[in-house]
């Protein structure tokens, strides 16, 4: 076993003076059996979704708590969730999963606009909020408050009074997801801090109980940080075969034409860097 | 390694450059479209300017062509399949 992994990761004369693993035929052995085992995560999360599957635990609940406490925090009155608002962003989740798409125009040219007046919600001002892929609440509002593209403006502005939340679990593009819609609205002009927040705390309790929209899914084992920690491990593997074989050829001396051994490195940071942010979920 | 560096500062500058800026976009963006745009772009880029720099000490072979080329496939394989597994395609 130590010889096996002394010629696996040391570069010396019974690899050519290369570590074994970063060989082109082990590198390329690599990519495939990532492959075949991305195609058999897939294959047994269609099959067994009890055992494989995306673990979620989300609730409109969690989300609106939250959120107000972000507003809380930069001297913002509370929302009230509203049930129009939840029916709307119901309306919406659903049609995404029915037309396939992700976004906030549909493909037939509905506008998030049309699924809150549906609702009978006759807003003054209205925004949307999407989320995807993310399995736990903190990480939504993370997401969403550390966003530039519009969604900490969404969630800290003054011109929202009501809120209304859809969790809902699908396919999109034929892959298990789930999204989080959270659309925003005022059926007043101008709101003066302050007073929302009086109006916030007795309506908010009545409403939000009645109907709460949750996601609470618990497979045996969750796709989600499996397929992160395999690649997690991957990455980190070859990361630390390419730093032990640059520093042994450096001190060994040893002349060889291989490719910069730093530019792999450098790349593979990057990839392990994206897998950390990207694994979460994803916002728009 | 130092050494190295030393003797080859702009060329380690501007890759170093280049995939400060690929985060930077890929992270600032919400579009996941641009996001794995940005990526193959830069893989493409890693390939190609790790290639150039080897042309330019008259060190290439195919052997590190294709070391270049496995890597970058190992990446984007990576990122792909996990956004894909996660649904986050």
């Amino acid at each position: 076993m130590k010889e096996f992994l002394s010629h696996l990761f040391i570069p010396k004369e019974s690899n050519n003076h290369r570590a074994k693993i970063l060989h082109h035929t082990n590198l390329f052995l690599t990519i495939v059996f990532l492959l075949l085992a991305s195609v058999l995560i897939q294959k047994i999360k269609v099959s067994f979704p009890s055992v494989l599957g995306i673990k979620a635990d989300i609730s409109s609940e969690e989300l609106l708590s939250l959120t107000n406490k972000e507003r809380q925090n930069v001297g913002i009155g509370s929302l009230i969730f509203n049930e129009k608002l939840s029916e709307a962003a119901s309306k919406k989740a659903q049609d995404m999963f029915e037309y396939n798409y992700w976004a906030h125009n549909s493909p037939t040219g509905k506008t998030p606009w049309v699924f809150i007046k549906s609702s009978g919600y006759k807003y003054v001002y209205a925004g949307e909020n999407l989320a995807r892929g993310f399995t736990t609440p903190e990480d939504v509002i993370k997401a969403w408050m550390t966003s530039s593209a519009g969604h900490r403006e969404n969630m800290l502005s003054s011109n929202y009074q009501d809120v209304g939340f859809a969790v809902k679990i699908g396919e999109l593009n034929g892959e298990e997801t789930v999204l989080i819609v959270e659309e925003l609205g005022n059926l007043n002009v101008p709101i003066v801090r302050g007073k929302v927040e009086t109006v916030a705390t007795a309506e908010n309790t009545n409403t939000l109980h009645k109907n709460v929209q949750a996601v609470h899914k618990q497979p045996l084992i969750n796709t989600s940080s499996l397929s992160s920690n395999i690649y997690y491990v991957f990455i980190l593997v070859f990361i630390f075969a390419l730093m032990l074989d640059m520093i042994i050829i450096e001190k060994k001396k040893v002349m060889r034409f291989v490719g910069h051994n730093i530019d792999h490195i450098l790349y593979l940071l990057l990839v392990l860097i994206l897998i950390g942010i990207w694994g979460k979920g994803v916002i728009v | 390694m130092l050494k190295r560096i030393s003797e080859h500062t702009i060329y380690y500058a501007s890759l170093i450059i280049i995939l400060s800026l690929s985060f930077l976009l890929a992270y600032s963006s919400s579009d996941r479209s641009f996001q794995i745009g940005v990526i193959v772009a830069t893989t493409f880029f890693y390939v190609l300017w790790g290639i150039m720099h080897h042309l330019m000490n008259h060190d290439l072979n195919m052997k590190i062509v294709i070391e270049y080329i496995l890597i970058g496939a190992f990446g984007l394989t990576i990122i792909f399949f996990l956004l894909s597994v996660n649904g986050n395609y």
